[in-house]
């Protein structure tokens, strides 16, 4: 159970941590001061949360949250390939900030009924974050995908791109079978059919339109280490003042 | 750009010079009121920039309340905040609101702050119903102005306000546990004494 | 965070004989009693006037101030960093929404005071002019940037105008974080290991002299302020600021066993800090605009400025239209 459980925490935990690193780039940068803070906070809510999927898997006999974050190269990674891609506009970091954190509340949900009664915990005790981040990202939604003929071009544009990379996020797990019959989690495969609906329900409240889903190629390869040209260099820049000396204390 | 900065080198290069922005191109404004822990009164906290109440309300929640306990958060459209003159020294602000008759009409609810001391907050002191704001500040008078001179009164309808909801309120549950924004966090003491004391 | 400085050059008293004698009169007997202005008292123009600048050159140098710290945010070693620093440069940027609130309260609108700054037109705090090479930059930035600007904003916190000084509690309530995070990052950087230390080092001697110029030129050749002082807008000479500052910090950072770098620093026997003059020439140099990143802080906040205005126009609805605060 321990390799099937271990592979869940650790996408988990890489995801959280990249892309809340990806949207810590926006601190001090961002479109209007009031969402600056905003985003930045929900930067920090994921790598805290990172954090804590990490602590979970030293108990499991991992590496410290420091090592196993600071030190692995780019294929020892196990995040989808959504969450390393540049931030370009704030277009693209909004769309990715609602599609992956649209999956991300429906994962924890789930997870709150998880037979790991540890992960269970930790997704009861997040709730509240993940309730504002779907309310933030719903908000920005309805209010950019129905203002001005710009930042609903813009929205569309970024929502076409971004979406072969989201359907990224559910890329099967070899232990899916075993995660399921052991009730620790639901599966890929139900989640994304939550996830795909949800996000209908919000889209379809603004001049922004999905395309068939049936036409859409998902981007896969992060769960198994095959990632974009843009982790390594991201992870370089993490890392660089922890290699420095990594046996010291910062 | 090249900079020692790497977010800076990446940022994209602007096509055009930027043009100067016109003179007001700004949003809405939209007071916030903060209820500091169960069972205190909201007080006003500050102000947020944003096109509509639902927009304000979440910008507000982590402009104002990621810091300090918080149970709850509420905002509301300046405009419809009414406000009484400000006096100062021994002038009670409830003796220059006008006299108003009793008004015929659907009554509402209204918000009433109090500002005690020039330089602080307004707070809270509870809810009247009016057909008018001037009216309820002056039912207001008569029901919390208890001897001590207000310096300040605040009217806001009760409908015009975005309240958190119940459900709402697990937003600030991780709040207390978010040590890492706090002082208590950074206790350098131990190694800086082993630090000496190995000097 | 926020020094004195070069806030209060060309104050011209004679227009204040344009005021009304007797209302003027009631507005310093108030200010004498020590209690707050607010938004809605009448006040003389160039309270208004300086207060704008002030208060807008405060929020500059935290919006600014948030570019030096923010390059390392990627950077940060380790989770326990990485979630500090994140927290303490959004502080910084918190800092400045309340700081534009307080500001647009006396008339004029945070888009205003961002065109002036991103146009050239208004300054900012002078050390954020400088480059941040390595983490111990940064490190001395929430240590001791920081203590600076809580030498300033706890004076000014006890100010005349209302909404300044609200902002200012708030503010320094959240610094109280920064200035311990920074201390415990530095410690660990003196304990460390001989690299770490020599890090610590190298950014003390490339800090210390924007360090000195912070709290702005000796009153020997500063602006006369006095009627500022008066009124509580200023509420303390540039020298008593730089003064208290050495008296709280230069022993902790001599007790971690760093140098300062400058031979004639020293506690003379009346309790005041003797140092060698803090080159004015180059304060004044740079503050115009030729310092080592001037240009790219000023760059930067104008890509931001561009590249936002999308989402900003995004908000603009006919309902709602800009109104200035209350308090």
């Amino acid at each position: 159970m321990n390799t099937a459980l271990k592979e869940l925490l650790y996408k988990m935990a890489d995801d959280q941590l990249i892309l809340g690193h990806r949207n810590s780039e926006w601190t001090g940068m961002g479109p209007l001061l009031e969402e600056d803070i905003a985003f930045s906070s929900m930067a920090q809510d994921k790598i805290g949360q990172g954090l804590a999927l990490y602590t979970l898997l030293q108990t499991l006999g991992e590496s410290d949250p420091d090592t196993v974050a600071f030190t692995r190269n780019a294929n020892q990674f196990h995040n989808c390939i959504l969450v390393e891609l540049p931030n370009q506009e704030y277009d693209f970091s909004l769309i990715r900030h609602f599609l992956f954190d649209s999956a991300e509340a429906l994962r924890f949900e789930y997870l709150s009924h998880s037979s790991y009664e540890p992960l269970a915990q930790l997704a009861r005790k997040i709730r509240g974050e993940l309730r504002y981040h779907t309310l933030h990202a719903n908000t920005w939604m309805k209010q950019l995908g129905s203002a001005t003929e710009e930042s609903i071009a813009r929205l569309q544009n970024a929502l076409e791109v971004a979406l072969p990379y989201a359907l990224g996020i559910f890329e099967a797990s070899p232990y899916e079978t075993e995660l399921i019959d052991k009730k620790i989690f639901i599966g890929e495969a139900a989640l994304k059919e939550k996830w795909v609906s949800k996000i209908e329900s919000v889209i379809n409240q603004t001049q922004l339109h999905l395309p068939d889903w049936k036409t859409l190629t998902p981007v896969y390869g992060g769960r198994i280490g095959k990632h974009s040209e843009h982790l390594q260099p991201l992870l370089d820049e993490m890392s660089e003042v922890f290699r420095i000396d990594p046996a010291a204390e910062w | 750009m090249n900079s020692l900065d790497p977010r800076v080198n990446r940022l994209p290069q602007l096509k055009e010079v930027v043009l100067p922005k016109a003179p007001l191109d700004q949003f809405g404004t939209y007071e916030v009121f903060v209820q500091p822990k169960e069972g205190k009164p909201f007080q006003h906290e500050g102000i947020v920039h944003a096109p509509n109440l639902e927009l304000a309300w979440v910008l507000a929640k982590e402009a104002f309340t990621r810091r300090f306990t918080c149970t709850s958060l509420y905002v509301v459209d300046t405009r419809d905040v009414y406000v009484s003159p400000l006096t100062e020294g021994d002038k009670n602000a409830y003796d220059l609101i006008p006299e108003i008759t009793e008004q015929a009409g659907n009554k509402k609810n209204f918000e009433i702050y109090h500002l005690v001391k020039r330089g602080k907050q307004h707070v809270h002191v509870g809810t009247v119903q009016a057909v008018l704001p001037q009216e309820a500040m002056q039912l207001a008078g008569k029901q919390f102005n208890n001897g001590k001179i207000v310096y300040n009164v605040w009217a806001i309808a009760t409908d015009t306000i975005r309240f958190t909801t119940d459900e709402e309120k697990e937003l600030w549950l991780t709040l207390p546990k978010k040590k890492f924004r706090d002082a208590s966090d950074y206790k350098g003491g131990d190694k800086l004494k082993a630090f000496l004391e190995k000097r | 965070m926020y020094g004195g400085g070069n806030t209060f050059e060309g104050i011209k008293t004679d227009s204040l004989a344009q005021e009304d004698p007797g209302m003027l009169a009631a507005f310093e007997a108030r200010i004498e009693r020590g209690e707050k202005i607010e938004p809605s008292d009448w006040m003389p123009q160039l309270y208004r006037k300086q207060l704008i600048r002030m208060i807008e050159q405060h929020a500059h140098s935290e919006i600014i101030g948030a570019l030096p710290e923010g390059t390392w945010i990627t950077r940060a070693p380790g989770f326990k960093r990485k979630m500090a620093l994140m927290a303490k440069v959004q502080d910084e940027v918190g800092h400045a929404q309340l700081l534009y609130s307080a500001a647009e309260t006396l008339g004029k609108s945070r888009e205003q005071m961002i065109d002036d700054l991103i146009n050239g037109k208004s300054k900012y705090s002078n050390i954020f002019n400088y480059p941040t090479f390595t983490w111990a930059d940064c490190c001395f930035i929430s240590w001791l940037v920081d203590a600076g600007a809580i030498v300033n904003q706890l004076a000014n916190a006890k100010g005349s105008y209302g909404p300044y000084c609200r902002a200012l509690d708030r503010i320094c309530a959240e610094e109280s974080f920064h200035l311990k995070y920074g201390h415990h990052c530095v410690i660990y950087l003196a304990s460390g290991t001989a690299k770490q230390r020599q890090m610590f080092q190298e950014a003390l001697n490339r800090w210390w002299p924007p360090m000195m110029h912070f709290f702005g030129p000796s009153d020997k050749i500063s602006a006369h302020t006095e009627v500022l002082m008066r009124w509580k807008v200023k509420m303390g000479t540039n020298d008593e600021m730089r003064n208290q500052f050495l008296d709280m910090y230069v022993p902790k950072i001599w007790e971690l066993g760093f140098t300062i770098p400058d031979p004639n620093l020293k506690k003379n026997e009346s309790g005041k800090w003797e140092y060698t003059e803090p080159d004015w020439e180059e304060f004044k140099r740079v503050i115009n605009g030729d310092g080592p990143c001037n240009k790219e802080r000023l760059e930067v906040r104008r890509v931001a400025e561009a590249r936002g205005q999308w989402v900003r126009e995004a908000l603009k609805t006919p309902k709602t239209s800009y109104v200035t605060p209350l308090a």
